[in-house]
């Protein structure tokens, strides 16, 4: 009797284990494969607006209508080249659970590519398609690239740094000072940190490089970028 | 547990293998389609936004 509790008691231990790692691997590519499927009809969605134009907007101060700011809906791209050749991500409006699923997002209310102030985007660091993993990794002097349909954005990191999920002052105009008047062009990226885990975010700051019409970048973005 | 489960397959080792495999998978599937999903959802794993 005591042998067969025994036995059923491993068992269930044992099996608790191995669901367990399928878990864990499921957060990682079961939800990558979910995401890639998104990620794939959001890039083509936005590829198949800009077919139609590069429209145009004021690189320095884009208004909301002509990025056509709609929550769950995709508006950019970015790219980073140091998390890979390949990386690039849509951006997507708004940050609540249903859009970092598909998506990193745009924090709504903070400010928009090329303005002064905050762009403020979030995204998973696991689960997802796992987009910024290797955030902590990022070190100053690493590019960020956001295209929007009318400009090409560079930004240069020029900070990181830990915070508690409730410090806000992270997507102020002038990150972590609320009462000062912004006249720098900021990127602001945000994950939880440590991965897997809820308790603390890290936050990654850059300063805009270069902005210019899509139309035109494509050969000088290198040189700009330096 | 297992054993229980074994002795209760109809068959010989060959059906009750095959039987095992189709059960194994079945709930393979139903975690990694419909537990798994559903308790990500309510698990605070990875939350990237802020202010909660």
């Amino acid at each position: 009797m005591v042998r067969t509790l025994t036995r059923g008691f491993g068992e269930l231990c044992l099996t608790a284990g191995v669901v367990l790692l399928l878990y864990i691997a499921y957060l990682f590519w079961g939800t990558a494969w979910a995401a890639s499927n998104a990620q794939h009809s959001l890039a083509s969605q936005l590829n198949q607006e800009w077919a139609h134009g590069n429209g145009s907007s004021n690189p320095f101060d884009p208004s909301p209508d002509s990025l056509h700011l709609v929550t769950g809906q995709p508006f950019a791209f970015i790219r980073i080249p140091a998390f890979g050749k390949n990386w690039r991500f849509t951006v997507i409006q708004g940050t609540a659970l249903a859009q970092l699923n598909v998506s990193p997002g745009h924090v709504p209310g903070t400010q928009l590519p090329g303005q002064v102030g905050n762009f403020v985007v979030a995204g998973h660091r696991v689960t997802a398609g796992n987009p910024f993993w290797s955030e902590p990794s990022l070190r100053d002097g690493d590019l960020i690239y956001i295209q929007t349909q009318a400009n090409n954005y560079v930004y240069r990191v020029n900070g990181k740094h830990t915070v508690l999920p409730t410090d806000l002052s992270v997507l102020d105009p002038v990150p972590g000072h609320p009462h000062e008047q912004a006249t720098k062009r900021m990127i602001t990226l945000i994950t939880c940190n440590p991965a897997w885990t809820g308790t603390h975010r890290v936050i990654v700051t850059g300063v805009l490089v270069s902005a210019q019409p899509r139309a035109q970048t494509v050969s000088k973005n290198a040189e700009a970028a330096g | 547990m297992y054993g229980w489960i074994w002795q209760r397959l109809p068959g010989g080792m060959g059906s009750k293998s095959v039987t095992l495999a189709l059960i194994a998978i079945a709930v393979l599937i139903l975690l990694w389609f419909v537990v798994f999903p559903w308790a990500t959802l309510h698990l605070p794993i990875d939350q990237a936004g802020l202010g909660g």
